[in-house]
């Protein structure tokens, strides 16, 4: 049997902190998203060149050297504030960001300009024709969003959206790097402490692995929903 | 009045002193290392991916279900555990201290090397794979009629029509290749995004540290994106009219590739 | 060529002949090009209006104008005795009201090319949507409805079947008992058989004509000269942005006047 030198307890509670991670990551991501896929498809030039500057660097530069940089230079700006309150108001306050909530603003931030480019080729992808038709019918935008143009986008967005879910939940490892305690940070210290590293890495392998299997379980699932009405058409 | 204008800004510039000679050569060796490892990696991966692929696709299940388990693993699990693995399990191999490959395996690079080409060979795979799987059931079919033999076949029609369905996907690995190379540093590989953690801890200046690596990246990314859009353009040359030949910054915005 | 002259009928008077639709001098441009150069209609109940013509002729751009999918440059626009008003923004002329024009879009139905149902709904569903969403029917009645228009059409047992489960002519004919369950004053047709295999023309063709015999006010754009000959009752005939003639369909398929439109017919 797999001998977890007791950290076990520790291994499961890093693992959820990873699922918890990953999934609040996934919400602000996926809202992040939907807003810069409709400033992108703005025809005003401000949204566009924000939202092509905030995917343009985004998706130009590592995830790590991004994660460091809002980490580490967030950490400074907070005490920078509270250097600046105390000497300005005498407020002794230590703003300190806990590293969970710094970890999911960082990942979503990165993973919404991801979201973005998924959204927008999906929302791009819907037949003009079926909207015409919508509009024909004396519908106004909002109600064409509702019900014609956001289920037909996300038939379209889901294979992109399950990409990009797949990659941010592995990404969530490199919060371990600045000092998260995921599951892979405590296997870290296991492996340090008791020198086997294959058996925690693997073990934290294997519920990773358990973990995207499932996620594709569950995308299958969804995309027999979304598709419910498209048996003989090319995907 | 030059001089009230520009003292400010010389003396901030002394005050930081960050970006001397000495941290822009450790930035340059970083940038160095960073781009032998990704290309290092990328050529072995693409070498070793052509016969897996082929296996892969294989109708003998002895042939191809280790490929599948092999790329359903290091697909479904993160590349820094992969390394940490690697880097921290090469100790464990029996005699390894005292064997002629100690003094390679003990520096980051090497173990750094495998894991990334371990992990790019299970993307790749895939990418050929199903490049070659999506070849049109027509050409295969009138390859046959002109009684083609089946390496005859394969070497004339199905992987030159496979590199071009490929390209996309795989110049999209290309890019993230470079990227996940950031995570060598975590096992003190020097590589930029080292350099730039270096910088980070000895002047306690995260943003210039790191915007200065971000934007090296960038640099390099748009570069390698420029270069792989004129390959797909050479390679595809029935497109050609339809894409627009010149592209402003903006449009590279919209071409980086997405994550797999 | 005159056009007929506009006579409105009398308020007081009960006119069998009431206008449903009246369009005046649309004009419109893309960019440089003047596509339509001053069109008038005038439909009544129980019109059906034919506009033939060659491509880049613009009888589908002002078919769309009617139910304000293209907004024309310059004319006016009058539905059921509404007229439409315009303004001229920094977007162009546009209508002022968007309330007004859902509501004149939900009197004036129109059926397309390449049908447009709703991918992701059956077709009761396609059926019931506007009625539901746009006019406030209660679903219950929506549904009755939508099941009556269907065997109209001969597809009541195609209900629960998406459009992507339907031929070409049986999606036509949905999206045409679509287009009816909206109760529209008028009905428009932009080359409703133009995208179908020639078996199932007919169909479709069949399922207008009973729509015209009821009396329905339609006015369609088609190359089906058969049918424009046999169930209009008023012809239009464009060349490049005007009306070049107009009249009965006997008139203008049987004896026309100007050279093109007789080059035209000969190779129909």
């Amino acid at each position: 049997m797999l001998n977890l030198h007791g950290y076990g307890v520790r291994l499961v509670e890093g693992a959820l902190v990873t699922i918890e991670l990953a999934a609040a990551s996934l919400i602000i991501a996926v809202l992040l998203g939907l807003v810069t896929a409709s400033a992108k498809l703005s025809k005003r030039r401000l949204p566009h060149l924000l939202a092509t500057l905030y995917t343009t660097l985004i998706r130009g530069v590592p995830d790590l050297v991004l994660m460091m940089l809002f980490f580490f230079g967030g950490q400074m700006l907070m005490n920078d504030v509270s250097d600046w309150l105390y000497a300005r108001f005498g407020l002794d306050l230590f703003i300190n960001i806990d590293a969970f909530i710094a970890g999911v603003l960082t990942i979503g931030l990165i993973f919404g300009a991801y979201m973005g480019e998924t959204f927008r080729g999906a929302i791009q992808a819907v037949d003009e024709g079926q909207l015409e038709a919508a509009t024909a019918c004396g519908m106004s935008q909002a109600l064409i969003f509702r019900r014609i143009r956001f289920p037909l986008m996300m038939r379209h967005a889901l294979p992109g959206l399950s990409n990009n879910w797949l990659v941010l939940l592995k990404t969530t490892a490199l919060v371990s790097v600045i000092g998260l305690s995921d599951m892979v940070h405590v296997a870290t210290q296991a492996s340090k402490a008791t020198l086997e590293p294959f058996t925690f890495m693997l073990f934290v392998g294997a519920i990773y692995l358990l973990l995207t299997s499932l996620s594709e379980w569950v995308f299958k699932r969804l995309t027999r929903k979304y598709n419910a009405g498209f048996a003989g058409e090319e995907s | 009045m030059i001089d009230t204008l520009l003292s400010p800004f010389a003396i901030w510039l002394a005050e930081r002193a960050i970006f001397t000679p000495d941290t822009l050569a450790v930035y340059w060796q970083g940038v160095e290392t960073t781009l032998s490892l990704v290309s290092l990696s990328l050529l072995l991966g693409f070498l070793i991916s052509l016969p897996l692929s082929l296996a892969r696709g294989s109708r003998r299940g002895w042939l191809r279900r280790p490929v599948q388990a092999f790329t359903y693993v290091f697909r479904g699990t993160p590349l820094l555990v992969q390394l940490y693995l690697i880097y921290y399990g090469v100790v464990f191999i029996d005699d390894v201290q005292e064997s002629w490959l100690w003094p390679l395996v003990k520096e980051p690079f090497l173990p750094a090397l495998v894991a990334f080409t371990l992990n790019t060979v299970a993307y790749t795979t895939e990418i050929f794979h199903g490049a070659i799987a999506n070849t049109p059931r027509g050409e295969l079919e009138a390859a046959r009629a002109c009684g083609m033999s089946r390496p005859l076949m394969y070497r004339r029609i199905v992987f030159p029509s496979a590199f071009r369905r490929a390209l996309p996907a795989y110049g999209n690995e290309v890019i993230l290749t470079l990227h996940a190379s950031a995570i060598a540093s975590t096992v003190t590989l020097m590589d930029l995004t080292g350099a730039a953690q270096f910088v980070y801890s000895r002047f306690y200046a995260p943003f210039e540290a790191f915007i200065f690596a971000a934007l090296i990246y960038l640099v390099i990314t748009l570069t390698l994106l420029y270069a792989l859009r004129r390959l797909e353009a050479r390679f595809n040359p029935q497109l050609r009219g339809v894409r627009k030949q010149r592209r402003k910054i903006m449009a590279f915005g919209n071409a980086i590739p997405q994550k797999p | 060529m005159p056009l007929p002259s506009d006579s409105r009928p009398a308020p007081t008077s009960p006119d069998p002949a009431e206008v449903l639709l009246r369009a005046e001098g649309v004009e419109k441009r893309f960019g440089d090009t003047r596509v339509l150069k001053g069109i008038s209609l005038t439909a009544r109940r129980g019109d059906v209006i034919t506009l033939i013509g060659s491509s880049g002729s613009g009888k589908s751009t002002f078919l769309r104008c009617l139910n304000l999918l293209e907004q024309p440059d310059g004319g006016e626009l009058e539905v059921h005795g509404q007229p439409i008003h315009f303004t001229t923004t920094r977007h162009g002329r546009v209508p002022q009201d968007e309330k007004r024009v859902q509501w004149m879009r939900s009197r004036v139905a129109m059926v397309f090319q390449n049908f447009n149902l709703w991918s992701h709904m059956t077709l009761l569903e396609n059926i019931i949507e506007a009625p539901i969403h746009v006019q406030g029917t209660p679903r219950a009645e929506a549904i009755d409805q939508a099941r009556r228009l269907l065997a109209k059409v001969g597809l009541e047992e195609r209900a629960d079947h998406y459009p992507a489960q339907l031929s070409g002519g049986q999606q036509q004919r949905g999206a045409i008992a679509r287009a009816l369950a909206m109760n529209p004053d008028v009905m428009l047709f932009d080359e409703p058989t133009s995208a179908l295999d020639p078996e199932l023309v007919g169909d479709v063709l069949a399922v207008m004509r009973q729509l015209a015999e009821e009396g329905r006010t339609m006015v369609l754009v088609t190359h089906e000269m058969g049918f424009a000959r046999d169930v209009s009752t008023r012809v239009m005939y464009l060349n490049q942005g005007e009306v070049e003639e107009e009249g009965p369909p006997q008139q203008v398929l049987g004896s026309p006047q100007s050279a093109r439109l007789r080059q035209f017919l000969t190779t129909r």
